[in-house]
C-alpha cells in the first residue's frame, strides 16, 4: 500500500459518505445523487505545486432521474458493500472477479466489465482513495524491464527477493507486479544514466538484442501501448528516487503522443492520482514528426481517426505548449505517421548505432 | 377503356367455361405451337426460371377461381420434383379440393387453347395473364415431349377419372391416352378425395429461391387469398426436401363473388362504340343506351340523345359515325351515374393484416382499403399494407415491395410499374422510413403491399407484369400509402413514448427502492419515504393501455390506466379507439361513457389525486381474435399524458361531417335510382305496378332490389295495400342497403 495509504476505518468512512449523500437526498424527498468531477479534457488543470495535471473544479451530479443513472447509483452501492466486506475479511479481488461476482447483485449487476471498471474509478475519485485501498486489483500486468537496476520484491511467502534486472533475468526481462509500492518493491541500487520507456515490444526486443541497455547505460522499460498504472508508478519512483531522466521512445502517431502525456503529465482517466503516477521530467525522444522528414522514414497516411485525434489534442491543455502544437500541426500538414520499426529501413543496427545516439545527444546524453 | 383482354382464360369446366365459339381468324390457321413459340415472352414462358412460376400460377389461379365460384374454401398443394439425371427437368404437381371437372369437359379445359372475347362481361378477374392451364400442357409437351396427367374427382361419381393429355397442335385439340378410373386419389393427409383436381406436368424448368421464385409467388398469393390454405414443397433429385411451407388460411370467409357489370360511357372510345352499335340487337337507341351501359339512368339517356340530336327511335345499327361521335361527346357533358363499384372484391383491411401477419413476423402492421373509385368508367379500388419491424430482413436495404393486381402477384418489372412509382412518390422520411435523396423506394426492415382491384387493370405491355400509368389510380395509392405512413409514424412515436414510460416505471418501482434499501442497510439507517421522491422523478401523467383476447369468453378486453405522478390532482376525459363493426358490441363497461364518433368511445374519469391512478376497463364481443390488438388513447384536459394524445376536436368534427355526408350521399343515390325507377311508370299513374317495377329492376334500382323479386318487394313495402308502390314506399324498399358508413378515414393523426 502507498505510503499515504488510508486506514481501514478511513476508507470505510469515505465510502459510506457516498451512500450517505444518496440517503440524505431521499430523506429530503429528492432523487438520490452522486457528485463527482467531470472526467474530460475540459476539466484538467495544471497543478503547479505537483507539476502534473489534476481534475479541475467542474463537477457532475449523477442523479436517479434516468434509468441509466439510477442503475449506476445502485451498482455503486453494491460495489461499496462488496469492498467493505473484503476489507472486513482481508481479501482482495480483481476487477474481473468483481464483474462476475456482480451476477448475484440482481438489479445492480454490471452489463459489461467496462462498467465495473468505471465505477471503481468513480469511487476512487469521490473518496480520494486508491483502488489498492479497495482491495481491487487490475487485470493488466505491469511491463517488462531490463537494465542494471537492483530491486527487492516481496514474494508470495513474504520473503524479500533481491533481483538485478540485467543479470538475474532472461531475455524477456523483469516483469513488474501490479503493486509496485514500497511494501512490495524496494529500490536498492542502480548503475544507469537514464530510463528509456519504449512503446512497442518489437523495438524493446531489438534494443535488448543489440545490448543497448549496456552500451547506453540505461534501464529499458516496455510500455505495452498505453502503460498500466504500475508501469507509470515504477517509472516515477525510479526517476524520483534516483534522479534519473526518463526518455520516451514511441511511434510517431497521435496515440503515442497520448502515451507520453500520460507518463509525463497524467492521464485524463486517472487525473485524481496524477501526483502518484506522472513523471513531469519525462522527455519525448521520438519518433517526432520532423524525424520522418529528417531520416526519410517509410510512412503511412493518417486515417480520419488519426486526424480527429490530432485535432482533439490541439485543444488538450496537456499539449498546449508551442513545441507540442508545432509537432501536432506538422503531422497534420504532412498527413503522415510512422512506426518505430520504420527505422529498420537502414538496417537492424541503425536504431542503436545512429538514430538513438543522435537523438540522445540533443538532450546531452552521450553514449 | 382499352378493350378486353386479348385472351380470355377458361375456367375449370365445372365452373362454367365462358368460351366464345368463334376463333379469331388470325389464329385459326397458324400452328398453335408456332404461336406459342413466338409469343412465349408474354405468355410467361420466356425463361426456365419464369416458366415454372407461370405453370404454378396457372394451376393455382384455376384452383382458386373454381373454389371461389363453388364457394369452397381452397386447399391447394403444390409440389415441384426435380427429375433425377435430367438437367432442368421438373415435374410440377398441383392438387386442389375444388369441384373437380366432369369427364366430358376435361379435354376442353386442358386440351385446347381458348380464345374468348369478354367484351360484354366486365368484371374483376384473376385470369389476366397467360393462356391458362392449356399453356402448361403445351409447354410441357414442347419441352419434354411428354403428356400431362390429370386426375379429377367430382362429388357425384364414386371414382376419380385419370388420363394423360397431350395436344394435337394442328387441330388445337386434346390427345387423350391411358384413360382410367381410380379409387386411389388421396389428399395430403392420405384421405380419399371427395372432390378435387390434380395435375402432374413434367417440364423443362429451373428451380430457384428468392424474390422471383415459386415459393415467393405462393407466399404472395396466400397473403391476398387469406381464405386459402396453400402447401408448398420442392424436392431435390435425391428425394430431399429443399423448400417447404404451409400457409394456413386465416379466415373462413370467401371473397365476395365478383359481379359482371356493363361498360360505363366514360372512357369509351369511338371504335368501341361503333362496334357496340353494330353488334347491338336492340331496336331503339333509347333501349340501347339503357341496356348496354351502366351509369345511364332514364334522365341521362334522354339528355344524351337530345344533346347528340339522335332520335331515340333510331335502330342502333343505323346510327351514322357522325351521330356516334356526337353521342360520345354528349356522354361527357351529361351527368351520368358512377358505375357500380360493388362488382369489385377487395381483400379488406383486416384480412390483409391477417394475411401479412401470417407470412412474416413483425412488430407492426397497418392496412388501408380505400373506398372504390372510378377512372375512365372503370371502377377500381386500392388497398395497401405496411409491415414494419421485420427481423428477417436487413434494416439498411430497400423495403420489400409486394404488388398485386386483382389478387394476382406481380413479380417482374417492378421498376416500371405504377404501383412502384406511387410508392416512390411518397415522402417516406416524414413517416420515419429512410429514403436516400428524398425519393425512390424507401429503406428499412419493412414490407409495403399494394393491391389494385379493377374491372380493367391496364398494363404497360402484353406481359402484364407492370401496371400502366393512370393519374387517378396513382393518387389513390398515394393517399392510401400516406395513411399507412401516418399510422407507422404514430406507432413509432407511441412505441418510443411507451419505452420511455416503461423505463420510468422500472426506475421508480424497482431501482429506486433497491437504492433506498441498500443505502439504508450500509449506513444502518431507517429507509426514507419514497413517495415524494417518485413524484419528483416522474413529474408527469402516464397512460398504460393493453388489449387482450380472452379465449374462454371470446371477448377482447381493453385496459387503460392513467397514472398521476405529479404533485397536483388531475382530471381528464379519456377517449379510446375500438373497431366499430356490425358485430362488435360492448359487453363489459362499468364506467359507461358514450360513443363520440364512429370507432371512438369517451369516458369521464374521476379526479386522480397525486400518486394514484385512474382505470378504464371494457370488453368487446363479436370480433375475431386477430381483429383487434391495440387501441389508441386520447384525452381531453390540461397538461400532457405520456402514452396518449390530446384529441383534435377539428378532426372529430371532420369525421362527424364525413359520416353525415356519406349518409346524405347514399340517400341522394337512392333518390336518383328512384327517379329512374319512376321513369318506368309507363301508365303515368304515379305508382309502379309489379310489371313496371320488374322493368325498373333491369335498371340501376335493380342493384338494391336484386334479392327480392318485384312482387315480394311490393308486398313488403306496400304500406297502403294499394297493390302498387308509390314514391315513398319505393324509397323505403330501396333504403335498406344505404346505411354503409364511411370508414374511420384519416382521423386521429397527431
Amino acid at each position: 500500500m502507498m505510503s499515504e495509504a488510508k486506514s481501514r476505518e478511513e476508507v470505510i468512512e469515505s465510502l459510506n459518505q457516498v451512500a450517505a449523500e444518496m440517503h440524505d437526498k431521499m430523506l429530503k424527498g429528492q432523487p438520490p445523487t452522486m457528485t463527482l468531477p467531470v472526467r474530460s479534457k475540459t476539466n484538467i488543470e495544471f497543478n503547479k505545486k505537483l507539476g502534473v495535471y489534476k481534475y479541475g473544479k467542474k463537477q457532475t451530479i449523477r442523479d436517479a432521474t434516468s434509468l441509466g443513472s439510477a442503475r449506476q447509483l445502485l451498482r455503486a452501492l453494491h460495489v461499496i458493500d462488496f469492498i467493505e466486506e473484503m476489507i472486513d475479511t482481508a481479501k482482495s479481488s480483481t476487477l474481473r472477479e468483481m464483474y462476475y461476482i456482480s451476477e448475484g447483485w440482481g438489479l445492480g449487476k454490471f452489463g459489461t466489465q467496462n462498467e465495473s471498471n468505471n465505477i471503481a474509478e468513480d469511487l476512487e475519485i469521490v473518496t480520494r482513495c486508491m483502488r489498492e485501498d479497495f482491495k481491487l486489483r487490475p487485470e493488466e500486468d505491469g511491463a517488462r524491464m531490463i537494465g542494471n537496476v537492483t530491486i527487492e520484491e516481496r514474494n508470495r511467502r513474504g520473503d524479500w527477493m533481491r533481483i538485478n534486472c540485467r543479470d538475474d533475468v532472461g531475455d524477456s526481462g523483469y516483469g513488474l507486479p501490479y503493486n509496485v509500492e514500497p511494501e512490495k518493491i524496494r529500490l536498492i541500487d542502480q548503475d544507469i544514466d537514464f530510463i528509456m520507456a519504449i512503446e512497442t515490444g518489437g523495438m524493446f526486443d531489438r534494443l535488448v538484442e543489440n545490448g543497448f541497455d549496456e552500451s547506453a547505460r540505461c534501464a529499458l522499460i516496455h510500455l505495452k501501448g498505453q502503460p498500466a498504472r504500475s508501469t507509470r508508478r515504477m517509472i516515477k519512483r525510479m526517476s524520483e528516487t534516483w534522479g534519473k531522466p526518463v526518455m520516451v521512445f514511441a511511434d510517431c502517431d497521435p496515440w503515442s503522443f497520448r502515451i507520453f502525456a500520460s507518463i509525463a503529465y497524467g492521464a485524463i482517466k486517472t487525473a485524481h492520482i496524477s501526483e502518484y503516477l506522472a513523471t513531469p521530467s519525462s522527455t519525448y525522444l521520438g519518433i517526432t514528426a520532423d524525424d520522418i522528414l529528417a531520416y526519410d522514414l517509410p510512412s503511412d497516411k493518417l486515417t480520419p481517426k488519426d486526424i480527429e485525434a490530432l485535432k482533439a489534442e490541439l485543444t488538450d491543455p496537456r499539449f498546449a505548449t508551442s513545441e507540442w502544437q508545432d509537432q501536432i500541426n506538422m503531422m497534420l500538414d504532412e498527413g503522415q505517421k510512422a512506426e518505430q520499426q520504420a527505422l529498420a529501413k537502414y538496417g537492424l543496427d541503425f536504431v542503436t548505432d545512429t538514430y538513438l545516439p543522435e537523438k540522445l545527444a540533443e538532450y546531452g546524453l552521450s553514449i | 377503356m382499352s378493350g378486353p383482354t386479348a385472351f380470355g382464360r377458361g375456367r375449370t369446366a365445372a365452373g362454367g367455361i365462358s368460351l366464345a365459339k368463334r376463333t379469331t381468324s388470325t389464329m385459326k390457321q397458324a400452328s398453335i405451337s408456332e404461336f406459342f413459340e413466338k409469343n412465349k415472352h408474354f405468355l410467361g414462358y420466356d425463361t426456365l426460371q419464369r416458366s415454372i412460376i407461370t405453370a404454378v400460377k396457372e394451376a393455382v389461379d384455376n384452383s382458386l377461381d373454381a373454389c371461389e365460384e363453388h364457394r369452397i374454401l381452397p386447399d391447394i398443394a403444390i409440389e415441384l420434383r426435380k427429375v433425377p439425371k435430367k438437367n432442368d427437368r421438373i415435374i410440377m404437381v398441383s392438387q386442389d379440393n375444388g369441384p373437380g371437372i366432369p369427364s366430358k369437359s376435361i379435354e376442353k379445359v386442358f386440351g385446347s387453347l381458348l380464345f374468348g372475347s369478354r367484351f360484354h362481361t366486365i368484371r374483376q378477374t384473376r385470369g389476366q395473364q397467360g393462356i391458362g392451364i392449356t399453356g402448361v400442357v403445351m409447354y410441357s409437351q414442347l419441352t419434354t415431349g411428354k403428356t400431362t396427367r390429370v386426375t379429377s374427382k367430382i362429388t357425384k361419381e364414386a371414382t376419380a377419372l385419370q388420363m394423360d393429355i397431350g395436344l394435337d397442335t394442328k387441330k388445337n385439340a386434346a390427345l387423350v391416352s391411358n384413360r382410367t378410373r381410380t379409387h386411389d386419389f388421396l389428399d395430403y393427409n392420405g384421405m380419399p378425395v371427395e372432390h378435387g383436381l390434380k395435375v402432374e406436368a413434367p417440364m423443362k424448368a429451373k428451380f430457384q429461391r428468392g424474390r422471383k421464385s415459386v415459393g415467393q409467388y405462393l407466399r404472395m398469393t396466400s397473403i391476398v387469398n387469406p381464405h386459402a390454405t396453400i402447401r408448398y414443397r420442392a424436392i431435390d433429385d435425391n428425394g430431399e426436401i429443399i423448400e417447404e411451407f404451409v400457409a394456413e388460411r386465416v379466415t373462413d370467409r370467401l371473397p365476395r363473388p365478383v359481379r359482371s357489370i356493363k361498360p360505363h360511357p366514360h372512357g369509351l372510345e369511338i371504335g368501341a362504340l361503333n362496334r357496340l352499335l353494330r353488334d347491338s340487337t336492340e331496336r331503339r337507341m333509347s333501349l340501347f343506351l339503357r341496356h348496354t351501359f351502366s351509369g345511364v339512368p332514364m334522365r341521362a339517356m334522354k339528355e344524351t340523345l337530345s344533346h347528340a340530336e339522335v332520335d331515340p327511335a333510331t335502330t342502333p345499327n343505323e346510327v351514322s359515325p357522325e351521330e356516334a361521335q356526337r353521342i360520345l361527346n354528349a356522354f361527357n357533358t351529361v351527368r351520368l351515374m358512377a358505375p357500380p363499384t360493388d362488382c369489385l372484391s377487395p381483400i379488406e383491411d383486416l384480412l390483409i393484416k391477417k394475411g401479412l401477419s401470417k407470412s412474416v413476423d413483425s412488430a407492426f402492421v397497418a392496412t388501408v382499403t380505400r373506398p372504390p373509385n372510378v377512372s375512365l368508367g372503370n371502377p377500381f379500388q386500392v388497398e395497401v399494407g405496411l409491415i414494419f419491424g421485420r427481423e428477417d430482413i436487413p434494416a439498411d436495404g430497400a423495403v420489400d415491395v409486394l404488388r398485386f393486381a386483382n389478387r394476382v402477384p406481380l413479380m417482374y418489372q417492378q421498376g416500371g410499374c405504377l404501383l412502384t412509382k406511387a410508392i416512390e412518390s411518397v415522402s417516406w422520411k416524414g413517416y420515419g422510413l429512410e429514403q436516400p435523396g428524398g425519393k425512390g423506394v424507401p429503406k428499412g426492415a419493412a414490407t409495403i403491399l399494394v393491391h389494385l382491384a379493377s374491372t380493367n387493370v391496364q398494363f404497360t405491355s402484353e406481359a402484364k407484369e407492370a401496371v400502366a400509368d393512370n393519374e387517378e389510380v396513382h393518387n389513390e395509392i398515394r393517399l392510401a400509402l400516406q395513411e399507412v405512413g401516418r399510422h407507422l409514424k404514430n406507432h413509432r412515436k407511441k412505441s418510443a413514448q411507451k419505452a420511455k414510460a416503461q423505463e420510468k416505471f422500472e426506475l421508480v418501482n424497482e431501482i429506486l427502492p433497491a437504492i433506498s434499501t441498500k443505502a439504508s442497510s450500509l449506513l444502518g439507517r431507517e429507509e426514507p419515504d419514497l413517495a415524494p421522491v417518485i413524484t419528483r422523478i416522474m413529474n408527469a401523467v402516464f397512460c398504460e393501455d393493453e388489449v387482450t383476447w380472452d379465449k374462454e369468453a371470446k371477448v377482447h378486453r381493453c385496459r387503460i390506466k392513467i397514472h398521476n405522478y405529479t404533485a397536483r390532482p388531475r382530471a381528464y376525459s379519456i377517449l379510446a379507439q375500438y373497431p366499430e363493426t356490425d358485430t362488435a358490441t360492448f359487453v363489459e363497461n362499468e364506467l359507461g361513457g358514450r360513443r363520440e364518433v364512429k370507432g371512438i368511445w369517451c369516458w369521464k374519469l374521476d379526479t386522480i389525486p397525486p400518486g394514484e391512478a385512474g382505470n378504464i376497463e371494457f370488453s368487446i364481443q363479436g370480433l375475431e381474435h386477430n381483429d383487434w390488438n391495440a387501441t389508441e388513447v386520447f384525452f381531453r384536459g390540461s397538461g400532457d399524458i405520456i402514452g396518449a394524445s390530446k384529441i383534435d376536436e377539428g378532426i372529430l368534427e371532420q369525421i362527424r361531417t364525413e359520416e353525415e355526408i356519406a349518409t346524405k350521399k347514399a340517400l341522394e343515390e337512392s333518390n336518383m335510382a328512384l327517379d329512374d325507377a319512376m321513369g318506368h311508370d309507363a301508365d303515368n299513374s304515379g305508382d309502379l305496378d309489379a310489371e313496371e317495377l320488374q322493368k325498373a329492376m333491369m335498371g340501376p334500382i335493380g342493384e338494391r332490389l336484386e334479392h327480392s323479386d318485384a312482387e315480394e318487394a311490393i308486398a313488403q313495402h306496400d304500406i297502403d295495400d294499394s297493390g302498387t308502390l308509390d314514391r315513398e314506399e319505393l324509397l323505403d324498399a330501396t333504403q335498406s342497403d344505404t346505411s354503409r358508413q364511411s370508414g374511420l378515414g384519416e382521423w386521429g393523426d397527431e
